[in-house]
């Protein structure tokens, strides 16, 4: 019952702008494309508050578990800077926890990322914890898909989606980076919506609830 | 608040000016609190309470508007607004709307009004900005000449008069008070053996004669200025000014090394200089007696154009303008020209094709011309007119505007003809499709009267517009000639610059920008059933007649605008560094907007190729 109230009244909430909530949007790269092998190597995130994104949050985050090996000529992240500035996984995921607190969590392209979280939650044997999601790329399929404008191959890629709303091309491809992109990417998603976008809008394109367990 | 280290962000910031300027630390201080918004085109920004601050465009394009909604400025990535609630205490209330879905940094005030009072130059380059800006603002409201100085470093001997009104000594006041009224002028120099001796002007005549009660037969020895103060032919009309109001005197002699007199100067001459207009300048036409002081007043033409690009005229209106001033200095060489050769033994019409009969000249245009004769010519006739047009065309070169390369003047016999001569031709090119054919299409389907009766001109025209519009296959072909050249689409991306001689890396507005859109025009306005010449009436004709769809051809009016306005200010920069026309583009003198702009100006020529072809080649290609 206390379960089925907190849900009603989240839902309740959706219906407000999209701009009174507060929004964490996250990159994650990884050794490798198997979430049940591979393991995070670096995580980046930055903060939108009042409808704008807060560069001061910005964090980008090098875990001191990675094992670097091939895909170092992807990240650009080396042995060296691990041993530098690595950080615990357990500590960053708790840190990520609280800050999702009272936050949406965004990414693009959810499926990977949840699951690579998923994973590590159970690793870290963290308390269950869930959150809202968007994703941004399901967000840009719902948009073509109702437009009837089909999209290439690879038009959903963050770079080719950004290119569609007028949004600089960014050289570098850390987490950090990719996660201003894809906030900025919300934005203008966004802001194609119109002024009265709710959140119940975006998670109606591609949005939902995540819960992370320890089993 | 921590300090923002996303080195897109830092990589960006740092090629920006002034930002650029700053070190690491006072980078991240300025960072510090940033913020970043997307905009959407058409939106306005409010710029109050926290938002009141300095925002700097990453991508995108505003404009600024007054509170009234006029314009005062269009910036684009990497430049910043907001900057008046920042510097100043009293916000102008300048507005913010967005004509392109815009990604925008918003600086903290209190971080950035720190990194303003650390760093003298980053602060100076916002003052300037601000300066610039209100500088703008003001030349938009009260439309004012942009570039006084350019008039006042005018020698005097420009806008001098040469006819001299001259007294010798011994003259009474009777007699030169006489020569002043029949001449009207409110001077007389004096000199003797051709060396300028004294002045005399109305106010001497009437405070120190008058107003004495002096007698008429006082001699001009004992009462005029003796050596007044004067100047030499090269001075400047700023030094000619400054002169006049530090001697309080109104006539001001100028003379040569020899003390001889050769012009004066009255505040009037300056004042008209000042206020140099078209309207100022026919009136000098039809007053001059021959063509070469016709010639020296037309010197004052490129002036005169350029003060019409700075004054932020139309294009349009501009070629309107340009168009009227040498119609009537055409009018004014032929009448000088009748005059010398007497009466012309029958009817004939000045034609003007090109440029000038579609009245889009500008500085540096040459003519197009021809004669329509009212019947075949004896041979004693022939010669007359052929004398005609020589003293015609010559009369106009020296005038400034150009003898034509391609000898496409009435001076040429072959265009010396009648009007069934001159259905003939067009005839024979519209039946023809040979290449010849096609360039005659692109000069002489442009067609104006400008002397002599209008109807055998107006007939002529209906005449060759029926059997165009008869001909699809002429329309064909002028359609691929139209299509032949491609806008340079790839211009910035690619560099498809123009790969050598003189002009590399510049871009030919004319011939890859408004030729093509002029071709369009031409195309659809023989199309239609009703003629006209200017290439933005021919689009307005064209939506009349439904071949167009109104949003391709506003679009097009548009680039055409655009393209006009750029190739006006090109040649004003030209003109005045180098002293010659030039229609080329340094594309680094454009800002990213204007690249930008100029980018879709290109597209839609393109796209409007592509409706022509559709519309006029299918079944041909």
């Amino acid at each position: 019952m206390q379960k089925l109230k907190a849900w009603q009244r989240f839902r309740q909430s959706t219906k407000r702008a999209w701009s009174e909530w507060e929004y964490l949007v996250l990159d994650i790269e990884t050794s490798g494309l198997d979430a049940k092998q591979d393991r995070i190597v670096s995580v980046g995130w930055v903060c939108i508050r009042n409808g704008t994104i807060e560069l001061d949050s910005a964090r980008h985050i090098v875990l001191d578990s990675a094992k670097i090996g091939d895909s170092v000529g992807i990240h650009m992240i080396t042995d060296s800077d691990v041993q530098q500035q690595g950080k615990r996984q357990e500590s960053v995921l708790r840190y990520l926890r609280h800050l999702l607190r009272e936050r949406i969590l965004v990414m693009h392209h959810a499926p990977m990322e949840l699951g690579f979280l998923k994973q590590a939650w159970q690793a870290e044997a963290l308390p269950t914890f869930s959150v809202s999601w968007l994703d941004t790329l399901a967000i840009e399929r719902t948009k073509a898909h109702r437009s009837q404008q089909p999209i290439q191959e690879g038009g959903f890629r963050l770079g080719a989606c950004r290119e569609r709303y007028g949004l600089p091309e960014y050289q570098g491809h850390d987490a950090l980076t990719d996660a201003l992109a894809t906030a900025e990417l919300l934005l203008a998603q966004i802001a194609y919506q119109g002024h009265d976008c709710r959140l119940q809008d975006l998670n109606q394109m591609g949005g939902g609830r995540v819960k992370f367990t320890t089993r | 608040m921590a300090a923002i280290d996303i080195p897109e962000v830092h990589k960006f910031i740092e090629t920006i000016p002034p930002f650029s300027s700053l070190n690491l630390l006072e980078r991240k201080q300025v960072l510090t609190g940033v913020s970043m918004l997307y905009v959407r085109q058409g939106q306005t920004l409010v710029l109050t309470g926290e938002a009141a601050t300095v925002h700097l465009i990453r991508r995108g394009a505003c404009e600024i508007r007054t509170p009234k909604g006029g314009l005062v400025d269009q910036i684009a990535d990497g430049e910043c607004f907001g900057v008046s609630s920042v510097m100043a205490q009293n916000p102008d209330g300048l507005q913010v709307v967005a004509m392109e879905d815009s990604l925008v940094y918003r600086f903290n005030k209190t971080h950035f009004m720190q990194t303003l009072e650390k760093s003298e130059a980053f602060g100076l380059f916002f003052e300037y900005t601000q300066h610039n800006r209100l500088r703008k603002l003001s030349r938009r409201q009260s439309n004012e000449l942009a570039s006084p100085a350019l008039q006042l470093s005018t020698p005097v001997a420009h806008i001098m008069t040469r006819q001299l009104i001259l007294a010798s000594p011994e003259e009474t006041v009777q007699t030169i008070a006489m020569r002043m009224t029949e001449a009207r002028v409110s001077s007389i120099l004096v000199v003797e053996a051709e060396r300028l001796l004294g002045i005399v002007t109305d106010r001497d005549l009437r405070s120190r004669i008058l107003a004495l009660g002096g007698s008429a037969d006082t001699l001009i020895k004992d009462m005029m200025t003796l050596d007044p103060v004067s100047l030499p032919p090269d001075s400047l009309v700023m030094q000619a000014q400054t002169l006049m109001s530090e001697s309080n005197i109104h006539h001001l002699p100028i003379v040569d090394e020899d003390k001889k007199a050769v012009g004066m100067l009255t505040a009037a001459d300056l004042l008209r200089h000042q206020e140099l207009s078209p309207l100022l300048l026919i009136n000098q036409i039809h007053r001059q007696q021959s063509i070469d002081s016709l010639a020296n007043v037309c010197k004052q033409w490129p002036t005169l154009i350029i003060n019409l690009i700075v004054t932020d005229m139309k294009p349009v209106d501009v070629g309107k303008v340009l168009a009227t001033v040498s119609d009537n200095l055409t009018r004014r060489v032929i009448e000088l020209a009748l005059d010398k050769l007497g009466p012309a033994p029958m009817a004939f019409q000045f034609l003007v094709f090109g440029s000038q009969a579609r009245r889009d000249q500008s500085l540096g245009s040459d003519q197009d011309n021809g004669l329509m004769l009212e019947r075949e010519p004896t041979t004693a006739e022939s010669q007359y007119f052929a004398e005609l047009s020589e003293f015609i065309c010559q009369g106009l070169a020296l005038c400034g505007i150009r003898l034509c390369p391609g000898n496409i003047m009435a001076s040429n016999p072959e265009w010396r003809r009648t009007q069934a001569g001159w259905q003939q031709a067009f005839s024979t090119w519209i039946k023809s499709s040979a290449p010849s054919a096609l360039l005659h299409a692109s000069i002489f389907f442009d067609i104006r009267c400008v002397y002599g009766s209008e109807a055998p001109v107006l007939a002529l025209i209906a005449a060759m517009q029926r059997e165009v519009n008869k001909n699809s296959v002429f329309l064909a072909t002028l359609t691929r000639a139209a299509l032949a050249t491609k806008p340079p689409l790839g211009f910035f991306r690619h560099f498809l610059l123009e790969s050598s001689g003189e002009h590399k890396h510049q871009l030919d507005l004319k011939h890859q920008g408004l030729a093509l859109i002029n071709d369009l025009a031409r195309l659809y306005g023989l199309s239609c059933q009703t003629y006209r010449v200017a290439t933005l009436d021919r689009i307005e004709q064209a939506i009349r007649e439904k071949l167009i769809s109104v949003d391709t051809a506003r679009n097009l009016i548009d680039a055409w605008d655009k393209l006009n306005g750029l190739r006006l200010e090109a040649q004003r920069r030209h003109w005045q560094a180098t002293g010659k026309a030039s229609a080329y583009l340094d594309p680094k003198d454009l800002s990213s907007l204007e690249r930008k702009h100029l980018k879709t100006t290109f597209s839609i020529i393109s796209d409007v190729q592509d409706v022509a072809q559709q519309r006029f080649l299918r079944g041909y290609s």
